[in-house]
Order: C-alpha cells, then structure tokens, then sequence
C-alpha cells in the first residue's frame, strides 16, 4: 500500500519550509538528467550537445512515450497490460496492409487500425473483469494471439510505401526543428496528467488501483474501470503503432515487439519521480527522455551495446532503491 | 506376390544407377566443384587512389543490431580496411530497434558523414523519410549485404550485394548429389531479410532441374527460432519420414534444427545443409552434425563493403557484384577453420594485400 504521507506532512508542518528529501524525490530524475546531459556534453560538445541531436531524441522516441504512457494507466488501477506491444504491431500492420495492399485512403487506414486496438483492449477487459483472470496471464495470452493475427494479415512480411501523408505529419513536419510525433506524445501526456490529477474518473482509477476491495465498497465500479483502463491502454498502444508506421514510413511483424521492456522500465522508473510512489505520466515521460539521453551519449560515444544494457538496468534498479531509501517507506511497488 | 515385390525393387535400384541417372548427377556435382577450393581474390573494379580521395571523409555505418557476431565479424574487417586507408568509420550502436537506426540516421545527417551504410540486414524500407532527408543532404544510403546480384533494394541509393540466388542453388546442388538425385528435402528458412526472397528463388530454380526431387517448406521467424524451431521440424521429420535432407537456410537456425534431429534420431537420415559460415556452425561440422556448411568470409565481406563504398564516396563507378566468393565447408576441411572454429578462418588471406594494391595503400 502507497501513501503519500511524506509528501503531505512536509508541506503541512513546515508551510514555506524548504524539504530537501521531498525535492529530491521529486525531481532527483530531472536532476540525474541534467547531470547526464552536461557528462556526455562536456564529453562530446560537438556531437551531443546540439539541437539536431535533442530533437532527434525527443521525436524518434515519441513512440515509446506513448506506450509508456498507455502501460501506467492500467498499471494505475493494479493491472497489467503485456498485450501493448502486440497492439501497437497490429496496428502499424493494419494500417500498412489496408494502405498499402488495398488501396484504402489512410485516414480509414488508421481508424481501422485503432478500432482494432481498442477492440482488444475491450477482450481484455470482459476476460479480466467477467472471468476474474489475472491481467497478466490475460493480456499475455491475447498478446499472442494478437501477433498471431499481425504474422497472418502481413504474410510475415515488412510493409513499405505507406502514404507520405502519415509521415509528413508524424515525422518530416517540425514544429521547433522538433517532429510533431514529440508533441502528440506531449498531448497524450497532458491528457492523461489531467485525468489522474483533475477528475473524478482520475481519483477512481487510484482507488481501485490501491485497494479493490474498499473502492468498491465506497461504491466505485471496479471493473467498469478496471475495463476502461484496458481499453484505454488499447487504444494508446494502436496510437503509438500508427506513429510508429508513420516514424518508419513502413510496417513490420516484429520489431515493435521490443518495445515491451523499455516501456515498463521507464514506467517504474517514472513512478519514483514528480510524484514519487504513484505511476504518473509526466514521471513516465522523463524517465523514458532520462534512458534513451543515456543510450544516445552511449552510442555517441562508440560505446559497446553491452553498457547499454547495464545503464538501462542499472538506472532502473538504482532510481528504485534510492527513492525507497530517501523515503524509507515500504511497499511502493 | 514376393518376386514381383522383388523385380520391382530391383528395378527401383538399377533405375538409380542407370547412366542417365549419373549423367543428370554430373550437373550438380559440376556446379559445386568451383566451391571446393580455396578462393582467390577476384579485383571488383580499377585500381584507384583510396587514401587520397577518403582524406578527410567519413563514414556511418548502422547494423542491424550490434549484438550479434555476424555484425561484428564484417564491421572488424571494415575498421581494417578504414585504418589501413586512414579515414573516420563510426558504428551507430544499436539493438535492432528501428527508432534507433532513425535516431543513427538522423545523426549521420546532422554531422554530415559522407556516406550512411544499413549493414547485414538494417532494412532501408522502415527508414523512408529518414533516406529522404539523407538524399536531399547528398549523402548516399547504402544497403550492404542485403539483397542478391539480381535484386534491387527499394529505398536505398546503392546496395553491396551478394550471389544470394547461388547460394541457394548450392544447398540444392550439394543435397541433390548426396542423396543421388532422390532428394525430399526440409526447408528451414527466414521470411523478412529481401536476401531470403534471393536464396528461395535459388533453390527453387535448381530444385526444378530435379524432377524426383520433392522439398516441405516451413518458415519461422528470426524472434522465434529458439522456441518454433525445434518442435517444427521434429513434428515434420515424424510426419513424414522419407525426408532424407534438411536445408537450414540461414546456418545459426542449426543450434535449433541439430537438437530436433538428434531426438528424432535422425542424424544418418536427414543430414544439415546450411548457409553462412558462422564460426560455432562449422564446429557443427566438425562433429558431423552438419553436412556441409557454404562459408563466406566475413572479415572479406567487411573489406569488400569498404572497397564499394569508398568508389561511391569518390565519385567513381559503382561496383555491381563486389566478388565475395563462397566456400563449401565440409568435415574434410573444417579443421581449417581452427579448433574451435575462428571467424573468417580457413579461407586463405589472398584478399587483404589484393585490396591494400587496389587502393594503392601497399
């Protein structure tokens, strides 16, 4: 069980007193990466410290985000949703296979694609909720069999030659020398913060998220949340597969697969910062800018692969512990 | 009943030495025969001043992943032949995730590298506004050991192909003559990589030169090799056991094909065919767990790249077929390879000073 008593009680018993734990907590993420930044800039000012190379950053990983974003609206409400990255394959699949193969103009394309993302969202949903199975055991199942349908509708086959239309407006158009796909991520972060911060359909999803059993006794519908959280994260994770065919100019069977763990270490590693010990969407996003600054430097740098995955694994199980340490409470995650 | 069971077996077994039977044998076995010797090194193109032209220059090259030893093997051989000629090669390190070849890409373009290579596999069709905005900076984007002589790789300005189609003929030819022309053959192969529709179209060409030859086709997926593989073609050689041969088209799917024959107890039956070279593949060989293992030398594919991409990068013709030659490893010349095998082993070295004399850098 979470609480954010440290939080409260510093602000309550000190007014205007500086808490330099709860800072740290908060925005030890921010800091960490202002810190990698000025490293790997100082180490390679020419190459690393450009704009061309942060806005690389920002709109090539925007896909990430939004899975990201997706993953910790289920997780909010104590679910888990393994099937995210199957949906965003089918959906990048979808889209290709439908503009592509059948000529159909890419708005429908997209539709299509996303209906079919929610859709699966919804199958989570009634096994989960109607049948009382894990979310885990569910949503990998479906996953599955979802990549199943993305290996049968594609013929095991990369897609190319989507409209230039999704890419002009996902990757070649700029706003700040910054691909639009940044700024939808930047839109559905700020959606999902006004959700979770400013409604009452937010607060619900907390509740069911930290205790089941009494949201349900202060009469919340569990399961209609608990559905609606699936189906959101559906629906994200087919918005983050038209972005990513829109980011590639083309779709194919497996690579969005690898999405899945990043996704989930930046989720949890985003749930120690900005609000530390709840998932929150403006945490998940920074912890994914935070990992993918220090695969960049590390790239940049001609460093072997290998430390890359020591970073990522690293920052996450560092970030984790140090918050539990700088709160001392129990049981966050 | 007996006699007549007899006669007809008979007849089965004279029919298959008959000469005719040889004589359609003897095209096989001739197709296979330039593959046994150590090769030599064939120039690809005129000689040209590399170290004069590459002054200055410098060169991205972005693998599919870079946690593989293929990648690895082929990007040694390109560091040596960027340091023997002295110009600036830089990896983009990645993990096989698209949005990283983007961010490589992008990189490239922002630091006016002269010359973007997609290497063993990075597949320039998920990079198309990527190559576009390559193009309009003027920096060519080349797909390195990708595609076959006879393919056109969609998406990119120039490819450094190889003789894929041969050496999908060369698993047909080599299974055709072990089995005397009575080959039922289990293709393992890998749908994706534009280098698999090349070997497909090879194997199919020569197995239609076989009229008794028979083949069962099963595709599984690079992600899924390690979990589909093995129950794959344990289920296959039990459905039908007249399979006398499995071709694996690409040689690392064998760590998954070797395990299923051994289970099945199939390891006389339906001997491994395979394609790549790859080191741990021909200690296969070495133990008879394979047949026959077509290598290419990967250290050679890596100078090869090198050579092509510096003619482009100098302004001169642009070589068609780079002439990286194949070799047949088999359980007579494996050892060649060192014990346990070495990458690019067991090939001679003819191609290192060939190359240094084709720049002008010995």
């Amino acid at each position: 069980m979470t609480t954010d008593t440290t939080t409260s009680e510093g602000r309550a018993a000190g007014g205007w007193d500086w808490n330099w734990i709860d800072f740290a907590e908060r925005f030890g993420l921010v800091i960490a990466w202002a810190a990698l930044i000025a490293v790997f800039g100082a180490i390679a000012p020419n190459t690393f410290l450009t704009w061309p190379n942060f806005s690389t950053i920002f709109g090539s990983q925007a896909v990430l985000v939004v899975v990201t974003l997706g993953i910790i609206i289920p997780l909010t409400a104590g679910d888990f949703d393994v099937s995210i990255a199957n949906v965003m394959t089918l959906s990048s699949m979808i889209a290709g296979v439908l503009n592509v193969q059948y000529q159909v103009p890419i708005g429908w394309a997209i539709l299509a694609a996303i209906g079919a993302g929610v859709l699966v969202g919804f199958v989570n949903g009634f096994f989960i909720t109607v049948f009382r199975i894990h979310s885990l055991i569910v949503t990998l199942g479906t996953g599955t069999f979802v990549h199943g349908v993305t290996l049968w509708i594609s013929d095991s086959m990369t897609i190319s030659g989507i409209s230039m239309n999704l890419v002009k407006y996902v990757m070649i158009e700029r706003l700040f020398g910054i691909p639009l796909a940044f700024y939808y991520a930047v839109a559905v972060c700020a959606a999902i913060y006004y959700v979770f911060e400013f409604t009452a359909v937010g607060r619900r999803i907390l509740f069911v998220g930290r205790g089941r059993e009494v949201a349900r006794l202060s009469g919340i519908r569990v399961n209609r949340v608990r559905w609606g959280c699936l189906m959101a994260s559906s629906f994200l994770g087919a918005t983050a597969g038209v972005m990513y065919a829109g980011t590639t100019g083309a779709a194919d069977p497996v690579s969005g697969l690898s999405y899945m763990l990043p996704a989930f270490a930046a989720a949890f590693l985003g749930a120690t910062s900005v609000i530390p010990g709840r998932f929150n969407p403006l945490g998940a996003m920074l912890a994914v800018y935070f990992l993918v600054t220090g695969i960049t430097g590390l790239t940049m740098l001609g460093i072997s692969t290998f430390v890359h995955e020591l970073f990522y694994g690293g920052a996450l199980v560092i970030a984790v512990t140090l918050s539990q340490l700088v709160s001392g409470r129990q049981e966050r995650f | 009943m007996r006699l007549f069971g007899f006669m007809s077996a008979l007849a089965l077994v004279s029919g298959a030495l008959t000469p005719a039977a040889a004589e359609d044998l003897d095209y096989f076995k001739k197709q296979l025969d330039p593959f046994r010797d150590k090769p030599g090194f064939t120039a690809p193109g005129e000689p040209f001043d590399a170290k004069a032209c590459m002054q200055d220059k410098k060169i991205l090259t972005i693998p599919i992943t870079s946690t593989n030893p293929f990648n690895q093997n082929i990007h040694r051989g390109m560091e040596k032949a960027a340091a023997a000629v002295g110009f600036e090669l830089v990896q983009w390190e990645n993990q096989g995730q698209p949005t990283q070849w983007v961010q490589g890409m992008n990189h490239a373009i922002n630091q006016k590298f002269d010359l973007i290579d997609l290497v063993g596999g990075t597949d320039p069709r998920v990079l198309v506004p990527q190559v576009e905005a390559a193009k309009a900076a003027g920096i060519p984007v080349v797909a390195s050991h990708y595609s076959g002589l006879e393919q056109e790789v969609p998406n990119a300005t120039h490819a450094v192909p190889i003789d894929y189609f041969k050496a999908g003929q060369l698993l047909v030819d080599w299974a055709v003559v072990e089995t005397g022309g009575k080959l039922n053959a289990l293709l393992m192969y890998t749908t994706g990589p534009l280098s698999t529709d090349s070997m497909m179209a090879g194997i199919d060409a020569e197995l239609a030169k076989c009229p008794d030859c028979k083949v069962t086709k099963k595709n599984i997926l690079v992600t899924d090799w390690a979990t589909r593989t093995q129950p794959t073609v344990q289920a296959a050689l039990l459905a039908d056991p007249s399979i006398n041969y499995v071709i694996v088209m690409y040689d690392s799917m064998s760590q998954f094909v070797v395990p299923a024959i051994e289970i099945v107890g199939a390891r006389e039956r339906a001997p491994i065919v395979t394609f790549n070279g790859t080191d741990f593949v021909i200690g296969f060989v070495q133990e008879g767990k394979v047949a026959m293992d077509i290598g290419e030398n990967l250290d050679w594919v890596g100078y090869a790249i090198m050579d092509a991409e510096m003619r482009i990068v100098c302004g001169l013709e642009p070589v068609k077929d780079p002439k990286i030659p194949f070799y047949l490893f088999t359980k007579e010349n494996a050892k060649d390879a060192g014990t346990p095998p070495q990458p690019s082993m067991g090939y001679g070295a003819a191609y290192v000073d060939g190359y240094l004399e084709l720049w002008g850098v010995k």
